[in-house]
């Protein structure tokens, strides 16, 4: 336990590049603001849907640059920086290792959503019962950490296929589409829903809706679990992937161009 | 005669802050008051070790550093404030493969640079292709520049360097992680370029490259000009010495410390070449000092013994050891 | 005509050095078909759903701006890292034309992403090409890449003053989406945000383009107010270019070491 703690918070500063506290608060703090933002007041001008399905939506979504990223860059960046030899190497359980890298990273996720609720409820007045706290701290939770499992998925394929950040990238941009955040679910086709509801956030969104919609926890308990299922599948695709590119490079003896 | 270049008193302190938490201004004076003649057509050799402030000075001649304080003149124009009639009668080329749009081909980065500084559009094609024959890239300029060897990259910024027909050439360690053919091929283009009437200020390390192509060579160390003339000139810091090199195997500093303390003993140093290390000790000629540094290295496993005349290396050691090479300062 | 045969030949070029990157020609292409296809839904699922011409061309000029904001705002420190702000700096130039060619690149080739979504929603959403106006479309296309990329000018020579930019160009994607009504003009936004769109090229960029496209305005004034607006930064921009290219030789930053 102290392993999957401690090496990751190490890992977390050393390997996240935006960690000044400038890149912080403009790239991860403002930009997802003002997402929120142009999402819902391009849903007040085309009539979508009410300032609250984008409030609770986005900041939900938030998360996901973080929490992506973070998991990407969690096994991506030791790769770039030689250091995944060693890591591979290390007697310990990777995939405990890789699963401690990704937790500081969803921290800062729930971090953001819950700064990004706040935030965007003051300015566009959305009034959120205080009964709802709770569970949309659990919620802000699941979603981030489900985020960064699939994040870790996306590192992992990053060993194998040069452009994994084009793949972060455009992952993120169809999370804005496909989870059902932006553009309410029963308007995309069938296909998109299906595609969201194995997304990471699609769930753990909703779950949010029926919390501040005061409909208990109890409501929202059920998308909770799924999204926490769609985070667990992320975690042991992340943890197959790596075996499976690590027993490769050993029978290759390809470990340093890993 | 007219001076191609000349500097008074050029001085550069870098200033960087180091720390987060704690920060520190902290001051590097890099050039420390270099004062250079340089006349037309001349081929001159700026030469030191890593951070004497080779780079620097040049960066000050080429306009892309503005001294400290001091005054430089290129072509009779002030480095500082006339940018552009200096920038017009310049070339700079450096050493390294970076500096080119790798995506372009050799020919699209001519291209390019021509028109940016300036070359008239109806010469550009006549004038790039005379310097692909000059560089020897002439069938691989539509190649993208990412394809290149070292090599190639290197002879393309010189083909660029010289787009504009400069009259003062800078030259920054252009042989720096060049093969040694290349170099020789490198080596034979700047003594033609000098041959007609370019001056060419050439910065480098290598000793060989100084002494076979230059015809005045400084001597620059700790940010200052240690010593300035012809090579033979220079050879006579070593003067009135004789130089001993035993080729040794498991020398310990400490023993060189105690070879340097003999007496007649002027430099001790201490090479490593492949397995085995080459110790040069210079000596006053009168002393013949060979007995006591073999006695010094008792129970070493030696090699070849030889005595010989000092060379510019030599004279280039002498000069450089006797410079102290901490130019950092704080400054709170 | 040396200056316009400059700024020709090196925007082309830097259109090609561009071009050739997969990376970024991927990342310049996929995304915006993101982006459009979330228009397309987004007005279906609104009271707009006629207009999804406007949708497609709406998310194209969104890949403009993100083009010339990621472009032409890290356009200095690209350029540093290559090590050919040196050579650049080296012209017999004035700054701001060797800067200039770049930024005009970024908005150029930020136009594969407005064919791309044209063609994406012709092909996938049946969307006709019913432009009102088809000689002031293909006017004022490359009359607002022109604008944007002297206001490109202007964000390359303060974005290298900003310590950290890159936080700042994170930042500032949305709210010019936003503010300029790139995907429709927003009319529920708070009253103080209009005197900022109305001073950003970018609003009557994207104006100067719908207006073509669905003839509801005429296009030449806000064509005009765009082009007017993009000559002041081309002009700030190049002023503080010159400042900045003194700083640089005095601080020494026109090399990464």
């Amino acid at each position: 336990m102290r392993l999957l703690t401690v090496g990751g918070v190490i890992a977390y500063r050393a390997l996240f590049n935006w960690a000044t506290p400038s890149m912080f608060v403009g790239t991860l703090l403002v930009a997802p603001l003002f997402q929120l933002l142009f999402f819902a007041y391009l849903g007040r001008q085309l009539g979508v849907a009410d300032d609250t399905f984008y409030i609770v939506g986005n900041a939900v979504l938030s998360a996901t640059l973080a929490c992506v990223f973070g998991g990407t860059i969690a096994i991506a960046n030791e790769r770039r920086w030689g250091t995944l030899g060693h890591v591979l190497l290390s007697p310990r359980s990777r995939t405990l290792i890789f699963l401690g890298r990704a937790l500081p990273y969803a921290g800062n996720g729930l971090l953001i959503a819950v700064f990004t609720l706040t935030v965007g409820s003051l300015l566009l007045g959305l009034r959120i019962p205080a009964s709802a706290v709770p569970g949309l701290a659990v919620t802000f939770a699941v979603g981030s950490l489900s985020c960064a499992c699939f994040g870790l998925t996306l590192g992992a394929l990053g060993l194998r296929f040069r452009d994994v950040w084009l793949i972060s990238n455009v992952s993120l941009a169809l999370m804005l589409l496909l989870t059902g955040v932006n553009v309410p679910a029963e308007h995309l086709p069938e296909w998109m829903r299906v595609v969201g509801g194995w997304l990471p956030i699609t769930h753990a969104a909703s779950a949010a809706r029926l919390l501040v919609a005061g409909e208990g926890f109890g409501a929202a308990l059920p998308s909770l679990w799924r999204e926490a299922l769609v985070g667990l599948v992320y975690a042991v695709v992340a943890a197959v992937l790596l075996t499976l590119f690590e027993a490769e490079s050993r029978r290759r003896a390809s470990l340093d161009t890993l | 005669m007219a001076l191609a270049i000349e500097a008074r008193d050029l001085r550069r302190t870098y200033r960087t802050r180091t720390g987060w938490l704690n920060p520190r201004r902290v001051a590097i004076d890099a050039v420390r008051g270099v004062d250079l003649d340089v006349r037309r057509g001349e081929l001159f050799g700026l030469l030191g070790p890593n951070g004497a402030g080779k780079t620097t000075t040049i960066k000050m001649l080429n306009t892309l550093l503005i001294p400290t304080s001091g005054t430089a003149r290129v072509c009779g124009f002030d480095v500082v404030s006339q940018t552009r009639e200096v920038r017009k009668r310049i070339g700079y080329v450096f050493g390294g493969d970076r500096g080119l749009y790798d995506r372009l081909s050799g020919l699209d980065n001519l291209r390019y640079f021509a028109e940016l500084y300036g070359v008239p559009a109806a010469r550009q094609k006549r004038r790039i292709a005379e310097l692909l024959e000059l560089v020897g890239l002439a069938g691989r300029e539509r190649d993208r520049v990412e394809g290149y060897s070292r090599g190639m990259r290197q002879r393309l910024h010189i083909a660029r360097g010289l787009l504009h027909e400069p009259e003062v050439l800078f030259l920054d360690e252009p042989s720096i992680g060049v093969d040694p053919v290349a170099a020789r091929e490198l080596r034979s283009t700047v003594a033609g370029l000098a041959a007609t009437g370019t001056t060419v200020l050439l910065t480098t390390h290598y000793m060989a490259e100084a002494e076979e192509l230059c015809d005045r060579i400084a001597v620059i160390a700790g940010g200052e000009i240690q010593a300035l003339g012809t090579a033979d000139e220079l050879k006579h810091y070593a003067q009135g010495r004789r130089v001993l090199e035993v080729q040794a195997f498991g020398v310990t500093d400490a023993q060189v410390k105690g070879i340097d303390l003999l007496p007649g003993v002027r430099e001790a140093s201490v090479e490593v070449l492949g397995t085995s290390q080459v110790l040069t000790v210079q000596s006053d000629a009168a002393v013949d000092v060979q007995a006591d540094v073999l006695r010094a290295l008792d129970g070493v496993r030696l090699g070849r013994v030889t005595a010989r005349q000092p060379t510019l290396e030599d004279a280039y050691v002498t000069i450089v050891n006797g410079v102290d090479r901490t130019p950092a300062t704080v400054t709170a | 005509m040396r200056v316009v045969r400059l700024v020709a030949l090196g925007t082309l070029l830097h259109v090609k050095q561009f071009s050739r990157s997969q990376f970024e020609i991927a990342t310049a292409l996929i995304i915006p078909l993101v982006q459009a296809t979330l228009a397309v839904y987004l007005f279906r699922a609104g009271t707009e759903p006629h207009r999804m011409l406007e949708a497609a061309i709406g998310a194209g000029m969104m890949a403009v701006w993100s083009s010339v904001l990621f472009g032409s705002g890290g356009a200095i420190q690209t350029q540093r890292w290559q090590g050919t702000l040196e050579m650049l700096m080296l012209s017999p130039r004035p700054p701001a034309l060797l800067i200039f060619p770049i930024t005009l690149a970024t908005a150029v080739t930020g136009t594969y992403a407005m064919v791309a979504t044209l063609l994406w929603g012709g092909l996938v959403y049946r969307i006709p090409l019913d432009i009102a106006h088809p000689l002031a479309f293909a006017v004022a296309v490359p009359a607002a890449i022109l604008g944007l990329g002297m206001f490109g000018l202007l964000l390359a020579s303060t974005f290298v003053l900003v310590p950290n930019a890159n936080a700042v160009n994170n930042a500032l994607e949305y709210p010019v989406w936003l503010v300029s009504g790139m995907l429709v003009p927003v009319t529920v936004l708070p009253g103080w945000t209009g005197p900022i769109g109305a001073a950003l090229p970018t609003t009557w960029a994207a104006r100067a383009v719908r207006e073509s496209v669905t003839g509801a305005g005429p296009v030449w004034p806000s064509l005009g107010t765009c082009l007017a607006i993009s000559a002041v930064c081309l002009v700030a921009g190049a002023a503080v270019m010159s400042y900045v290219e003194r700083r640089a030789r005095a601080n020494a930053t026109l090399a990464l070491a």
